[in-house]
């Protein structure tokens, strides 16, 4: 082992070696002619003299190598290649390193989306979230959230199982006074740092007894980039920090790079989970230990050693329908074990990688493939533009088989030279995937997460082999053109290639990347329809120009009338504002949350069989407000007052469900309960989307908030005149000004709220459509390159042709004709495999159907177009070839 | 990889290049001259062997070369023998004496 090393050591030193050598075998004779010129050495003068050649040619074998000698060589030959051509080597490494860099970007991005472990997390493989599925209305819901009660029930009732975590990542205002502040934090076991090999950087992490039901200890750890930013790296344990409206005392600090098992902003700090719970207002926080109403919080587990995830699942299975009978016994009306199928999974810790990963994640995981069939187009334009060059090697190539040059040294040396290219591609794709990477991740992954390739083995290694491949795919077709290569016929044909053959190997490999292109520009087409038609979809209100205001009371007490006093106070504030057009207080934001009861109507014996049926609650001037639009009816004014007879609207979908072939206004509901008096139907208003852009079910009514629950109501509706978002802040200070205490409002415009939602065919679109517009931008060079080559082969055919009397439009045709038909050979092929694929890609369409003939027409339109032009250069110097010069070479 | 003299038992030249190293160090010719004086002229090192020799022992780790001034002012690549040499050179030694006890076995009764 060693002695390898030195030798190889010592082959990058072999020059100086040998030239210590000659030193020494000069001395070596200097010293042998005085002895004998002395005669102090008996018979050393008939001595010959050692010849010095000899000697060092059986030294220089010490320290040669001889399969690095011919990787020299080679790169060498091969640097010397591109330096004779280039335009060709520029060609090649920007290709490459677009595919290259394209690829390591996205694997960053999908890498930390999916399958990257969170720093510190011990023994990874053994942990699990815990997925719980059941059946509702014949659909399977699949939640990562569950009640606490829950998650006690399964740690009481499973035995596979080491140990268990809850965590909750939240948001709550911290500090107090001028530097309160929303954060996001994190409500956590005391089990949950058990899960990592880590100790505090300061002081403790909370302990059991400080998360116990019903109210933890009031005590927190402050992440390492709050306690840095906040307290400058203090000793500040035992100084009390107040989080929403209990002063928590600071126990321990975690250690710099902790992030916990949060998707999402890195946490600012962490509290236990009972006392966070604990103390929620309301039924909340009273029962959240022993029923099942408020399921809010995560569950991760550790197997025991030996435990397969299966096993886990199936024991997870068992106690979660234990649990929904426990739940049923309080909650009679819960379907039974039998129709809800409760089933749970110990599956990925990353929801991403989960068994509902969402459309975020599944876009992402296509756009993967997308980068990946980049990169097989730019690899089959570089064996295309290598194939191209092989081609006009021939000559030589011949010429050094005759001269004796082994055929595997030629293929060694062709697959040399495009490892050189590929590594070269990787440098500068490298350099694409760090800027591009910066630009992906702001549109993938959470805010916060770090993208920096230079700490990144991971996405390092997928560029390298990346590279690797594509030195592969890209070298091996020419090495076995040039193995294969006709000796005497190459030889004797000479220079000028009278004949005009094609090569079916290029054809194929621009065919291909036709293909390929067309495959990714279909893609496009139908993420970018999509993204229009998410954009165009009525949502039934206005997003622009709509600001939604929340109202935080930091767990401040109110009765019911200092309540409606507030909300009262800040509508008059806000109308007050000379922007805002019009102002509704609102119980529950489209997006953001939403209500419902129970719900009864004669005449149907279960309404709740129909579907989700959610309220909103909101003073007069919400349709006003949000744009939504009444088609039959009125809406509630300020006369539907308390005392007033009690009055709904309802969405269209409602009315036609409850009512079918009736008219739905004076009919009668009652909500709450059987024995409520009836809430009179005056209007219709259209379908609104509550949680998801999605929902096929839009069942939801309007109450005037006046009339039911008037203390409700989470914040304000504004309808702003002009830009929502610029007018944020103004807003913001304004409605500070009249709340009470530590409480304090939040101002977001309703567009941020939905672009969230709208953010899966964003990225689609975008990504479908860079990465296409560069497939196709490509795949033109390459079919350039090609057409060129062959009009260059042909210049003395075309020039026979000419000289019989071919017209400049007849040269054209048939060299552009040649470029078409590449193009519809690759769009018929690329429309085939698109066609094939298009049930897979159709869940993340909106509205789209991913077999639209119109997109496909279009992409072939746009594929042959840009065909004719890249054949319309060669064409035009065809037109250029002299029918004198063919005639006199004939 | 030592082109073999008629004047050398194969194999035999590390060995006894080695057996003069552990004495002193010493340069290339010196370590010819040794042992050509000690065997009484019986054994002819040339360079052609000696100095390939010595570059795959320094290779193995058995010497250690370095450039020095001889007492003549000259500059001459010394050799030093390393431990790795010293526990080459014992195996080496007890393989020759076992091979020369055998050999002389056979010759004697024969």
């Amino acid at each position: 082992m060693r002695e390898l090393l030195v030798r190889f050591v010592d082959w990058f030193r072999r020059d100086r070696l040998e030239a210590e050598l000659r030193d020494e075998l000069r001395f070596h004779r200097s010293a042998l002619e005085r002895d004998a010129a002395s005669a102090a050495v008996p018979g050393a003068s008939g001595r010959r003299l050692g010849r010095d050649t000899r000697t060092i040619e059986d030294s220089r074998e010490r320290w040669s190598i001889p399969w690095l000698d011919h990787l020299h060589q080679d790169i060498r030959y091969a640097l010397r290649g591109l330096r004779r051509a280039p335009g060709f080597a520029f060609g090649v490494i920007v290709t490459l390193a677009l595919g290259i860099g394209a690829n390591a970007a996205m694997f960053g991005v999908v890498d930390r989306l999916m399958f990257r472990p969170y720093p510190m997390l011990r023994d990874p493989a053994s942990v699990n979230r815990v997925y719980l599925q059941w059946a509702e209305r014949g659909e399977v819901s699949t939640a990562t959230w569950s009640a606490y009660t829950r998650y006690l029930d399964l740690q009481k009732w499973t035995t596979s199982l080491a140990s268990f975590a809850a965590f909750f990542p939240g948001n709550a205002a911290v500090g107090s006074g001028e530097t309160t502040m929303e954060r996001p934090i994190a409500a956590v076991s005391a089990s949950y740092f058990d899960f990592f090999d880590t100790r505090p950087a300061l002081g403790r992490f909370f302990t059991a007894a400080e998360d116990v039901t019903p109210v933890g200890a009031p005590v927190v750890v402050l992440s390492n980039g709050f306690w840095q930013g906040e307290f400058g790296g203090r000793d500040v344990i035992g100084q009390s920090l107040q989080v929403n409206n209990l002063s928590y005392t600071i126990v321990g600090v975690a250690p710099p790079g902790f992030t916990g098992v949060t998707e999402g902003s890195p946490r600012s700090l962490y509290i236990p989970i009972t006392t966070f719970a604990g103390n929620q207002t309301g039924p909340d926080g009273t029962g959240y230990y022993r029923d099942y109403g408020w399921g809010w919080m995560e569950t991760m587990v550790r197997r025991k050693p030996g435990v397969s995830a299966e096993q886990a699942s199936t024991d997870l299975t068992n106690a979660f329908a234990r649990s929904w009978r426990a739940e049923r016994d309080m909650e009679p009306q819960l379907p039974a074990v039998e129709v809800a199928r409760p089933r749970a999974i110990a599956g990925a810790l990353k929801s991403s990688a989960g068994p509902d990963p969402g459309l975020d994640a599944r876009t992402a995981l296509w756009v993967t493939g997308v980068a990946s069939i980049v990169l097989l187009i730019a690899c089959a334009n570089v064996a295309n533009l290598f194939l191209g060059r092989a081609l006009r090697r021939r000559r030589e190539v011949a010429l050094r088989l005759a001269l004796g040059v082994s055929r595997r040294r030629l293929a060694a040396q062709s697959l040399t030279e495009s490892l050189v290219l590929s590594l070269l591609g990787c440098l500068f794709g490298l350099v694409v995937a760090q800027w591009s990477g910066q630009l992906l991740s702001g549109l993938f992954l959470p805010v916060g997460t770090s993208f920096s390739l230079v700490a990144d083995g991971r996405t390092l290694a997928v560029a390298i082999a990346a590279a690797l491949v594509a030195a592969v795919l890209t070298g091996v077709v020419p090495a076995i053109v040039a193995t294969k290569a006709d000796l005497a016929d190459a030889l004797k044909v000479g220079a000028r290639a009278g004949t005009y053959g094609r090569s079916r190997t290029r054809t194929a490999l621009l065919v291909a990347q036709g293909a390929l292109s067309v495959v990714l520009l279909v893609g496009a087409g139908l993420f970018v329809q999509s993204l229009d038609n998410v954009r165009q979809m009525r949502m039934g209100f206005d997003v622009d120009p709509i600001l939604f205001v929340r109202r935080e009371l930091r767990g401040m007490e109110l009765t019911d009338s200092q309540r409606v006093a507030l909300r009262r106070q800040l509508l008059e504030t806000a109308q007050a504002i000379p922007e805002v057009e019009y102002a509704a207080y609102v119980n529950s934001v489209p997006f953001w949350s939403s209500s419902s009861t129970r719900l009864f109507v004669s005449g149907i014996d279960s309404v709740a069989r129909l579907g989700r049926f959610t309220y909103q609650t909101a003073t007069a001037a919400y349709f006003a407000t949000m744009g939504t639009r009444i088609l039959r009816g009125r809406a509630f004014t300020a006369d539907d007052r308390d005392g007033a007879p009690p009055v709904t609207v309802v969405s269209q979908d409602m009315a036609n469900a409850l009512w079918p072939g009736k008219e739905a206004l004076g009919q009668c509901i009652r909500v709450g309960a059987d024995s409520m008096p009836c809430t009179t139907v005056v209007g219709i208003a259209e379908n609104a989307v509550q949680n998801s852009l999605t929902d096929t079910q839009l069942f939801r009514y309007y109450m005037p908030m006046e009339q039911f629950r008037p203390a409700s109501g989470i914040g304000l509706m504004l309808r702003m005149r002009g830009s929502a978002s610029a007018q944020a802040e103004g807003v913001r200070k304004a409605l500070q000004r009249v709340m009470p205490g530590q409480s304090y409002v939040v101002a977001q415009p309703l567009g941020t709220l939905i672009d969230r939602h709208r953010r899966s065919w964003q990225m689609g679109a975008t990504m479908f459509l860079a990465f296409g517009a560069l497939a196709l931008t490509v795949a033109a060079i390459g079919l350039y390159a090609v057409i060129g080559y062959n009009v260059a082969q042909r210049m003395h055919e075309l020039g026979v042709r000419i000289a019989l009397g071919a017209q400049r439009k007849d040269v054209v045709r048939l060299v552009v004709g040649e470029g078409m038909g590449f193009a519809l050979a690759g769009a018929a092929v690329g429309g085939t495999l698109a066609l094939l694929a298009a049930g897979w890609v159709q869940p993340l369409l909106f509205r789209q159907s991913a077999r639209d003939p119109l997109v496909y027409t279009a992409v072939a339109v746009i594929l042959v177009l840009v065909a004719a032009l890249a054949s319309a250069v060669p064409a035009m110097r065809a037109t250029r070839a002299d029918p004198n010069r063919a005639l006199r070479a004939e | 990889m030592a082109t073999s003299r008629r004047d050398l038992l194969p194999g035999t030249l590390d060995m006894l290049v080695l057996k003069t190293l552990s004495v002193q160090s010493m340069h290339g010719y010196a370590i010819a001259r040794h042992i050509e004086r000690v065997s009484n002229d019986v054994l002819s090192i040339e360079e052609g062997s000696l100095y390939p020799a010595l570059q795959r022992m320094r290779q193995k780790g058995w010497v250690k070369a370095e450039w020095r001034q001889t007492p003549n002012n000259q500059r001459a690549r010394y050799y030093t023998i390393t431990a790795a040499g010293r526990k080459q050179l014992g195996a080496e030694e007890t393989g020759f004496a076992d091979l020369l006890g055998a050999i002389g076995r056979v010759m004697g009764t024969a």
